[in-house]
């Protein structure tokens, strides 16, 4: 893949994640796709990733996935965003994360996401302190 | 900058940080350097990042990064690492992260680091090794 169509795939992949197209995620993912998170430090699936997001998406009202910086390398892509957050109550919060995408013949077979934990409770709107 | 340069570039400074070599960190920093980290999400300048891990050193007996996997891009790197420390009383622990780097003319000119912070918790007494 060129460095155009790996970052068109990881755009697309973002656009369908923010706008709840599970069908479309399904499509971008490769069948042996493997999602990481440096919070857990496991590999799970990318059919349990896609299993787990209907719960997922129920507890924000919205979710966006802006500032995107991408960079493409053989084989695939790092991004870095700010993932913003609205609640059902309508707090407001942002987090950082990164993820390395690899890509191969037009699908993601594998991502690792980097993130800080700490962080989830203020973005919530649950804790205390700054929510970015 | 090639591909095998942005990757000596990147064990270089992994492994001048490794052991405490902080001259050597600052000669792989350009002079317009800024680091940035999710945890914070300001950026700091050379001189003080260099500080940072001056006094960072204070804190644990040794501090190794580990199962770098490194990919080159066009202007930079991406290091996904584990870094492992052993704390003066003998703990051991370990967290996974990134770091994005730009790079030109054989020197880092950014670095954008993504951990969590809720593992610089101290380690419960079951994970003792």
């Amino acid at each position: 893949m060129n460095d155009s169509e790996i970052r068109e795939l990881c755009n697309r992949f973002f656009d369908a994640y923010q706008d709840r197209r599970i069908d479309e995620l399904a499509e971008i993912y490769a069948p042996d796709c493997i999602v990481w998170h440096n919070v857990f430090g496991r590999e799970t699936s990318g059919r349990d990733n896609l299993a787990a997001l209907p719960e997922s998406y129920k507890q924000q009202r919205r979710r966006t996935y802006d500032d995107r910086t991408i960079d493409t390398f053989a084989g695939g892509f790092v991004i870095q965003y700010t993932l913003h957050g609205v609640q059902h109550s309508g707090h407001r919060g942002a987090l950082w994360i990164c993820i390395v995408g690899l890509c191969k013949d037009g699908k993601i077979t594998r991502i690792d996401e980097y993130m800080d934990s700490s962080k989830f409770a203020a973005w919530a709107g649950v804790g205390r302190g700054r929510t970015r | 900058m090639r591909d095998t340069e942005l990757r000596q570039l990147c064990h270089s400074y992994f492994d001048a940080i490794e052991r405490r070599d902080v001259d050597r960190v600052a000669e792989l920093y350009a002079p317009e350097f800024t680091f940035w980290v999710n945890l914070t999400g300001t950026e700091s300048s050379r001189e003080q990042n260099l500080e940072t891990l001056r006094g960072g050193y204070a804190l644990h007996r040794r501090r190794t990064y580990d199962d770098r996997r490194i990919d080159t891009f066009e202007t930079g790197f991406i290091a996904r690492y584990s870094v492992s420390v052993v704390t003066h009383g003998g703990r051991r622990a370990s967290l996974w992260a990134c770091v994005v780097a730009q790079c030109k003319d054989g020197r880092i000119t950014r670095i954008d680091e993504y951990l969590d912070s809720s593992k610089f918790r101290p380690p419960q007494e079951t994970s003792r090794e």
